[in-house]
């Protein structure tokens, strides 16, 4: 098992190494991401400070804790950003041209393979961005941060994080069954859109039920900043892990019955 | 020792039958049609250990299809695969380990770095110790003659000089068994010609089994003494290159030219005279008669001789369509039998 992690952290440094050169051969490729999501955020900010400066609150929650739940919404989607978004983004082109065929002779899972192998660093001051709005938010707020409350604010941090990646592979592993996944991708991004806006607890009734069961956005912010806030009950937390637990079930049955599934474009 | 076995292997694909024009399209709304394409039939093949076997068959004949069942990319329908002890299609890392796979219409360079920067990545991918890639790495830059171009971006070298990094990232891990589908694809004479002289040397010094894939007759011929034509997802020949060659070379062509005019020369009926001018004769010969004819023409004192074997492309279709018309006519046979013996046991009962 060691070996194999060790093997797999050795195949990363490389694809990281790979991928950091393919970009450095443009120079507007390298730098230009930097400038292009650091205005996208911006305006992004300029937006809510819009919203939130004509309402005071939402819920029970005023703009202190909005300002500590959109700091770890964009943390989310920057560290997607960073990491795996254009990887995984690329699976339905890959299944439909067949370029698949490469990943699956490989000795490594086509998965990681796939999803590590265009990490973008131009995201990375967007990751920087949302620790600063996050930490402001707490300034904001004046909450006592305990290490517990801390802790468990991570580890819902990570959970999320890979709920997030597993939305993205089934929504993107649709390909494999049926012919295309566009307007999936289109629902996606208006969940992901709506969801960045408002926090979980604006929802009721079925769109409670859509957004905390079936496109679970609406909690992805939403648990880690309860928890900060000391606002997370067993509930709560229960219903995070069943639906973290279920979406991870539903990944790897999707993606290994796809891999399954593949026919291979024709040569 | 085998280290391929198939048994009755069949792939079946569901293609969709769109009817025509928009009422068709509403149509197929709420009622789809489907029809089955059987890209390999029943497929029997063995493959022993060292062996260079060649696939040919025409466009859709099922061999890239067959390629992909071999390396697992694709599950078969039905039947029995086992490759190097395994079944394909689950996919095991120790699988993949013990094969590569060549297709020569998908990249599996970086185009935007050199060779070097993917060869490096593969060595973690098949977790290689240093030494042992870089003995391998050495090995295959000498014998493909490419050591002043690993340091150069992949995009700028030529379809020939890509193809022969292609083989060096495939060979890397000394793989037991070379997948290689139409790796000659638009290379130019030279550039095949050497590519099918390393494979040859790889099959011979690293004991590497090859299975190629090609349209190319001339791969196929240089490099496989033992061939399989496919035609329809069936196999209609498995046996010895030379063999197939020599059932389907049947006719000479003799390029002849005189200093006199050659009007007045005789020629038997059995002689087809494909070009004639005053001083130059082109025929074409039934192979066994070609010295015979040439004994004659001699008495005419030619200036030049020139004797070719049938052209590849001719060889090729006659081999799909006799063979192909042969498979038919037995299977035509079986039929009949079976009907007859079905009707005897009709009778019977």
């Amino acid at each position: 098992m060691m070996g194999k992690i060790k093997r797999y952290i050795k195949v990363l440094r490389e694809l990281v190494r790979i991928r950091f050169q393919n970009l450095m051969m443009f120079r507007l490729g390298f730098f230009g991401p930097f400038f292009v999501d650091g205005s996208l955020f911006a305006v992004q900010l300029v937006v809510f400070d819009a919203v939130y400066s004509n309402v005071d609150r939402i819920g029970s929650w005023g703009r202190g804790e909005m300002i500590l739940f959109i700091g770890t919404f964009s943390f989310i989607n920057a560290v997607n950003m960073v990491i795996y978004f254009f990887g995984v983004n690329d699976i339905p082109a890959k299944i439909k041209s067949g370029q698949m065929d490469l990943y699956l002779t490989k000795p490594i899972s086509p998965l990681f393979y796939i999803t590590l192998e265009r990490i973008n660093p131009g995201s990375v001051p967007l990751v920087l961005m949302s620790i600063c709005i996050i930490v402001y938010g707490a300034k904001d707020l004046g909450i006592a941060i305990s290490g517990g409350k801390l802790a468990g604010y991570l580890i819902w941090l990570v959970f999320m994080i890979v709920l997030y990646y597993e939305m993205e592979i089934i929504i993107r592993s649709v390909p494999f069954y049926l012919v295309s996944n566009a307007k999936l991708e289109q629902l996606e991004e208006a969940g992901i859109d709506l969801c960045m806006k408002l926090p979980g607890i604006a929802f009721y009734g079925i769109y409670k039920l859509i957004f905390y069961c079936i496109l679970p956005y609406g909690i992805m912010a939403t648990l880690p900043v309860q928890t900060l806030l000391g606002e997370m009950s067993l509930c709560k937390a229960v219903h995070g892990l069943a639906i973290f637990m279920i979406f991870t079930g539903i990944t790897m049955f999707i993606w290994k019955k796809g891999v399954r599934h593949y026919n291979s474009a024709s040569s | 020792m085998n280290i391929i076995e198939t048994k009755n292997l069949t792939k079946t694909y569901r293609r969709f039958i769109k009817p025509e024009g928009l009422r068709g399209s509403i149509k197929s709304l709420w009622n789809r049609e489907y029809v089955e394409k059987t890209a390999i039939k029943d497929f029997d093949f063995t493959m022993e250990e060292g062996e260079l076997i060649g696939l040919i068959g025409p466009n859709g004949a099922g061999k890239t299809t067959l390629t992909k069942m071999f390396t697992g990319i694709i599950a078969p329908t039905s039947g029995e695969i086992n490759v190097l002890g395994y079944y394909p299609n689950d996919l095991r890392n120790q699988f993949k380990k013990q094969y590569a796979v060549v297709m020569g219409q998908k990249s599996q360079l970086f185009y935007e770095l050199t060779v070097n920067d993917t060869l490096r990545l593969f060595k973690e991918i098949y977790g290689l110790e240093e030494r042992q890639f870089q003995a391998s790495k050495a090995y295959f830059t000498e014998l493909f003659e490419v050591k002043d171009l690993m340091d150069v971006q992949v995009r700028t070298l030529s379809l020939g000089e890509r193809m022969k990094m292609e083989l060096i990232a495939a060979l890397l891990h000394s793989p037991k068994i070379l997948f290689l589908d139409e790796p000659t694809i638009g290379l130019d004479a030279i550039a095949a010609g050497q590519i099918r002289r390393f494979l040859s040397e790889v099959n011979r010094d690293r004991k590497t089994s090859i299975i190629l894939t090609s349209h190319y007759m001339e791969d196929i011929k240089a490099l496989c003494s033992r061939c399989l034509v496919l035609s329809h997802g069936s196999k209609l020949y498995d046996g010895g290159t030379g063999e197939l060659f020599e059932r389907y070379r049947r006719n000479k062509k003799i390029t002849v030219t005189f200093s006199i005019r050659a009007d007045g020369i005789e020629l038997p009926s059995y002689v087809q005279i494909l070009k004639k001018t005053p001083d130059k004769l082109i025929l074409q010969v039934p192979k066994e008669r070609a010295g015979g004819i040439l004994s004659e023409l001699m008495h005419y004192s030619p200036v030049d001789v020139t004797v070719e074997e049938d052209e590849i492309g001719v060889v090729v279709e006659r081999i799909y369509r006799e063979e192909l018309e042969e498979t038919q006519e037995k299977n035509h046979g079986t039929k009949e039998k079976k009907a007859i013996s079905d009707a005897d046991g009709g009778v019977w009962e």
